[in-house]
């Protein structure tokens, strides 16, 4: 018997970060009370005007570009029309005809190589507004009517839960780094539909919806789930209909929603109240040129820079900790150090104190010196952690706070004069070592390193010891 | 067009969510069907070769410079909703479950 085969497309919006809305200039600034970011363009009062946001079209330019996608350089938009209450016009206005761009991929690892992922087409629209269910009512914001987004649809071309969330996880960095949307899932600024069918036989099978999955780990989940209802189904012999499903994060399962309008349902047409835009090659060239650094690109630089492999997914996953790190890459500083002291203990004073990095008293040329004194061990990890909290909270250099805080260097006079009264005060213990028992110099070691009050380089001491115990 | 059934008429007023009377429908039936047959004359122009229009207007939309404007008290948006609830408008709800 055949196996079943799961196919899966992915839709997913994305808000993009813009100041204003996408045909209004009220505030695109989701999250505020209620009902307080709107104008009569997004209530759709009669007789108002769209008029087009230019960021909007540059960061929905720039995500088409980082998909590879083909630039439709003369486009319009279209009215989609249905009635619902999230959608005051009662028609969303949306790109149909001409998308922005079109025939673009993503590449994925899977085991053995990469993967493309195709997709079909990305296209602008402005946002519904956020419905609210109650058990009899829906309560409606529409603070984010018109935000703009863009929606990106892919080909059937993923086979897996996991695929499919090595997709999202790809597409999301993406976004993130190219400055197109802040992609918090959690939030809704990123929003994943997904289309499951199962087949035995090269044809499609019925194409079932699952609408709004919060995370990416619930889209993997909801794959799973989908995949085996549907298999059940069909294995008892009942026919699957065109549904949209709901995933419910309580039961880790799908849920009806409803039966589906179909395309022709929405009896799309081109909007015209807005005439054509067209993107000359300059424009396309200069957003392209002006592009943010990828994530991709500084992989390689943080690779070739000795940075290992879980530490470079670390930063690459946290933006604020990637840019900041950036500011350093030609700055000539231990790149290694520098990423394990911002992935370590500044990241673990950042957490306990819940403040960001650029509200600290850490300036670039503080932990420039830092990283080069930890490199060149004139202090080390220890010492670091004891200032780290002045480093962070005071308007001094390295240099004063570590005279403030007792640190001094200590040159090689002072130390051997240290290690040899060190020895003198422990004639026993000196003794025990040229009786053969190597275990006495920890002690000696032990005895100098308090006397020093930690500030001499452990290593050097060690090779001092030895060398003066040989005398 | 050829005929146009009762079912398609029943459909778009489905999408329209009207509700629609038994001695209504055929009224709208012929209402309809002779609204299609005039927009279908438009098909019957010859030699049609006028660039893919979408608006009166022949020159390329102007864009707007992304900052936010003036903005409409919540009192001002719930004042036209028939019901609201704090600051939210309120509707039947929406989601057959």
């Amino acid at each position: 018997m055949n196996e079943y085969k799961t196919t899966v497309g992915i839709e997913v919006h994305a808000e993009l970060k813009t100041k204003s809305k996408i045909f209004s200039n009220s505030a695109n600034n989701y999250g505020k009370m209620a009902n307080t970011c709107t104008n009569v363009i997004d209530l759709g009062y009669p007789g108002v005007l769209p008029t087009v946001n230019e960021k909007a079209i540059e960061l929905a330019l720039r995500a088409a570009l980082v998909l590879n996608c083909k630039i439709n350089k003369k486009m319009h938009f279209d009215r989609k029309n249905y009635f619902y209450p999230d959608n005051p016009k009662n028609y969303q206005i949306t790109q149909n005809r001409t998308p922005i761009g079109i025939n673009g991929y993503v590449e994925i690892d899977v085991k053995g190589g990469k993967k493309k992922i195709r997709i079909h087409d990305i296209h602008i629209e402005e946002d519904t507004c956020k419905s609210i269910h109650n058990k009899n009512k829906s309560m409606l914001d529409f603070n984010r009517a018109g935000i703009p987004l863009v929606e990106i649809v892919t080909e059937a071309d993923i086979n897996s839960s996991e695929e499919a969330m090595k997709y999202l996880e790809k597409l999301r960095e993406l976004l993130l780094y190219a400055d197109v949307s802040d992609c918090k899932i959690e939030e809704g600024s990123m929003r994943c539909d997904c289309n499951v069918s199962v087949s035995k036989t090269e044809k499609l099978g019925t194409k079932i919806e699952i609408k709004n999955i919060g995370s990416i780990t619930n889209v993997g989940i909801a794959i799973d789930y989908e995949t085996e209802r549907q298999i059940e189904l069909l294995e008892n012999k009942k026919d699957l209909k065109e549904e949209t499903r709901r995933f419910d994060d309580k039961t880790n399962s799908t849920i009806l929603m409803r039966i589906k309008e179909t395309g022709n349902d929405y009896r799309y047409f081109p909007e015209p109240d807005i005439p054509f835009i067209e993107l000359s090659d300059q424009y396309i060239e200069d957003v392209n040129n002006n592009l943010p650094m990828l994530a991709e690109e500084r992989r390689k630089i943080y690779l070739k820079n000795g940075i290992n492999e879980i530490n470079v997914q670390k930063i690459i996953q946290n933006r604020t900790i990637s840019d900041y790190l950036n500011k350093f890459i030609n700055k000539n500083i231990n790149l290694v150090i520098a990423s394990n002291l911002l992935l370590g203990d500044i990241a673990a004073y950042l957490n306990k104190y819940e403040i960001k990095i650029e509200n600290t008293k850490l300036t670039d040329n503080k932990f420039i010196d830092v990283v080069n004194y930890l490199d060149s061990q004139k202090i080390n990890s220890k010492i670091f952690k004891t200032i780290l909290d002045n480093i962070m909270e005071e308007d001094l250099s390295i240099d004063e706070i570590l005279e403030k805080s007792g640190f001094k260097e200590i040159n090689n006079e002072e130390l051997i004069d240290i290690i040899k009264n060190v020895l003198k005060n422990n004639e026993q213990s000196v003794n025990d070592y040229h009786a053969g028992n190597t275990r006495a110099i920890k002690y000696i070691m032990g005895q100098i390193m308090k006397e020093t009050k930690g500030n001499a380089n452990p290593k050097d001491v060690n090779l001092l010891v030895e060398r003066l115990l040989k005398k | 067009m050829d005929k146009l059934t009762k079912e398609q008429v029943m459909h778009v007023a489905y999408l329209a969510r009207i509700h629609l009377e038994e001695e209504d429908i055929e009224k709208y039936r012929v209402q309809l069907k002779k609204l299609i047959d005039d927009i279908d004359k438009i098909k019957d122009i010859k030699n049609y070769d006028e660039e893919f229009l979408i608006s009166p207007i022949e020159h390329n939309s102007t864009l707007r410079e992304d900052a936010i404007g003036q903005m409409l008290d919540y009192k001002e948006v719930i004042k036209n909703a028939p019901n609201f609830n704090g600051n939210f408008v309120e509707v039947p709800v929406m989601i057959n479950e």
